[in-house]
């Protein structure tokens, strides 16, 4: 199984020379099992240069494309008009997301091409396009891929993935803020709310599910938008800092743990430090840290050979 | 008037090493008169940094003020919106003023952006700072501090945008931004007018004049569109902007290039950075 990051950040893109390396366009991971099946992790930005490669590289042969969607905040969703494939009759778009508000999926995610957005309306498209909504806890196959989801905690809900396939597993932990401090719900946070019995009983069975499904996982790539110090100041944003996601999967017989959904703020020589620094303390709870950068391509190979 | 680009770039906001010189941000672009009037246009990604200069001025204590005016709302123009940070600072006054989408609303439209499925702002009623929503009609004129303000609806496919023309310290700047005309030799009268005599006309040249056949019809200019205009309402300057998200430095380098060789009035390609006296 192949790992391909092509968008990191989180928020919006961030161009310029601070991004250079670590790369600003925002959440968009591909995932390729042996077999050549593909599962495209998230919409934002990085989209676009994914659909660009699928395109060119299919020639002539027509394709199934399946795009899971944590939720549908712009950086999430935003490069999905832009994905090429899209643009060409027999090409079959499967979407996937969880269902948070009334409205149908195909209206909310179909909302971000309406006229005042953007020229070309979803519904216009020459591909076919299917939205599939996703139920937390219940397991689907994709091609020969097996797919978990699971809650996680982010205003207006958001789910997380784990994918098995060759012998081994990979999971998707974005956006999430930590299981103590907040409970995002349907509601505009100006900042943190006093948690009820009833909401610390929520985030307990959120985390403890959560830690089940990670369990056990070769890769887990996990929101780390903010370090500590950022994280005291916005803990009502939705997102997490490394320390919280070692938190989660040290002694959860995780191999390896994958920073991402850089803040838009950390240049490449912020991003460095980080790196450094969490590399050194994952290593102290038997976990290999790897910081995200575009570009990055991962193989796993079945547990304990790759 | 001096005039900053903050974001250049059509559509996309693109990122990398090849997109360093002219920048990668979508469009905003950043007017200040000698008086030290401040007006923005557009509110892509490159209104993020253009929030950051903000910050370390009178905005980080919440007393700023500053008008916004929007060509239209597709998402490269206002995809910064909801990470303005001076916008959440309680005490700043913005005025967002642009044209209502046809068979739609402006604030409507904005509020749809900011949606709880969308965004976490979950609406323009959660940014602490004073932000009104203000629309005008295309042709209207329109008077904010020092910067008198000529608007004109212009064709975009198969909508419209807004082109200004403004003026400030006797100094006239066109924005003539996600325009295709009839043909690229035919500008529209209100677009003419518009450019009519201006210091520098900031123009889309998101095609170059080979890559336009192609993309006819889709609502932005081949480069020869605003050389054409700029030769023929007299301009002093003309700015390439808008450029293609698949258009690197060294490409961009050469429409520029193309562009000079074919009139005798300064061409520039609007890179994000310094300030341009007009």
């Amino acid at each position: 199984m192949d790992i391909t990051f092509w968008g990191v950040r989180g928020s919006y893109p961030v161009p310029g020379r601070g991004t250079v390396r670590y790369g600003g366009q925002t959440s968009c991971v591909e995932v390729r099992t042996a077999s050549g099946a593909s599962v495209i992790l998230d919409a934002g930005t990085g989209l676009r240069a994914l659909g660009q490669k699928l395109a060119r590289d299919s020639g002539a042969t027509l394709g199934r494309h399946h795009i899971l969607l944590s939720h549908v905040h712009w950086d999430h969703i935003q490069g999905l008009p832009f994905f090429e494939p899209m643009y060409i009759t027999g090409n079959t778009v499967e979407v996937y997301a969880l269902l948070t508000a009334a409205d149908e999926l195909q209206q909310v995610i179909g909302g971000i091409t309406r006229h005042e957005f953007f020229p070309v309306p979803l519904e216009a498209v020459p591909a076919e396009i299917n939205f599939h909504e996703v139920d937390p806890g219940l397991p689907m196959t994709i091609e020969d891929a097996q797919i978990l989801p699971f809650a996680l905690n982010h205003p207006f809900g958001s789910v997380g993935y784990r994918i098995d396939a060759d012998g081994t597993s990979v999971a998707y932990v974005s956006d999430t803020a930590p299981f103590n401090q907040v409970l995002h719900k349907q509601h505009f946070l100006p900042g943190l709310e006093t948690l009820t019995d009833e909401d610390r009983r929520v985030l307990g069975d959120m985390r403890a599910a959560l830690v089940k499904s990670l369990h056990g996982c070769d890769t887990v790539i996990y929101d780390t938008h903010f370090l500590p110090e950022e994280y005291a100041r916005f803990p009502h944003y939705g997102h997490s800092t490394p320390d919280q996601a070692l938190d989660i999967v040290a002694g959860n017989d995780v191999r390896r743990l994958i920073l991402y959904h850089h803040a838009p703020s950390h240049t490449d020589d912020q991003m460095d430090e980080i790196a450094a620094r969490y590399k050194e303390q994952g290593a102290a709870v038997g976990v290999d840290v790897i910081t995200a950068c575009e570009g990055m391509v991962l193989s796993v190979g079945p547990r304990g050979t790759s | 008037m001096k005039v900053r680009f903050w974001g250049v770039r059509g559509s996309f906001a693109m990122c990398g090493k090849e997109f360093l010189r002219y920048g990668g941000n979508t469009s905003s672009v950043e007017l200040v008169t000698e008086g030290g009037s401040r007006l923005l246009i557009d509110l892509g990604t490159g209104a993020t940094e253009y929030a950051k200069s903000l910050m370390s001025s009178e905005f980080g204590q919440g007393l700023g003020r500053l008008p916004v005016l929007l060509t239209h709302t597709h998402l490269d123009h206002i995809q910064g919106l909801p990470f303005f940070t001076p916008f959440f600072i309680k005490g700043n006054q913005f005025r967002i003023l642009g044209a209502d989408p046809a068979g739609s609303s402006l604030k409507g439209t904005l509020q749809n952006q900011l949606a709880p499925h969308y965004s976490p702002l979950n609406g323009l009623e959660n940014l602490a700072a004073g932000v009104s929503i203000e629309t005008f009609l295309p042709g209207s004129e329109l008077a904010i501090d020092e910067f008198e303000i000529t608007t004109a609806a212009v064709p975009h496919g198969t909508m419209w945008t807004t082109g200004f023309r403004i003026k400030a310290d006797d100094k006239v700047v066109t924005v003539l931004t996600d325009v295709e005309y009839p043909a690229p030799h035919r500008p529209t009268r209100e677009a003419f007018a518009l450019a009519a005599g201006a210091d520098m006309l900031i123009h889309d040249a998101m095609h170059d004049d080979a890559a336009y056949a192609m993309a006819r019809g889709w609502g932005h200019s081949p480069v020869s569109a605003g050389v054409h205009l700029a030769g023929a309402a007299g301009v002093g300057k003309l700015a390439l902007f808008h450029h293609s998200p698949d258009a690197t430095d060294a490409a961009i380098d050469r429409l520029v290039e193309a562009a000079q060789s074919r009139t005798a009035i300064p061409v520039m390609g609007a890179a994000e950075g310094a300030y341009h006296e007009v």
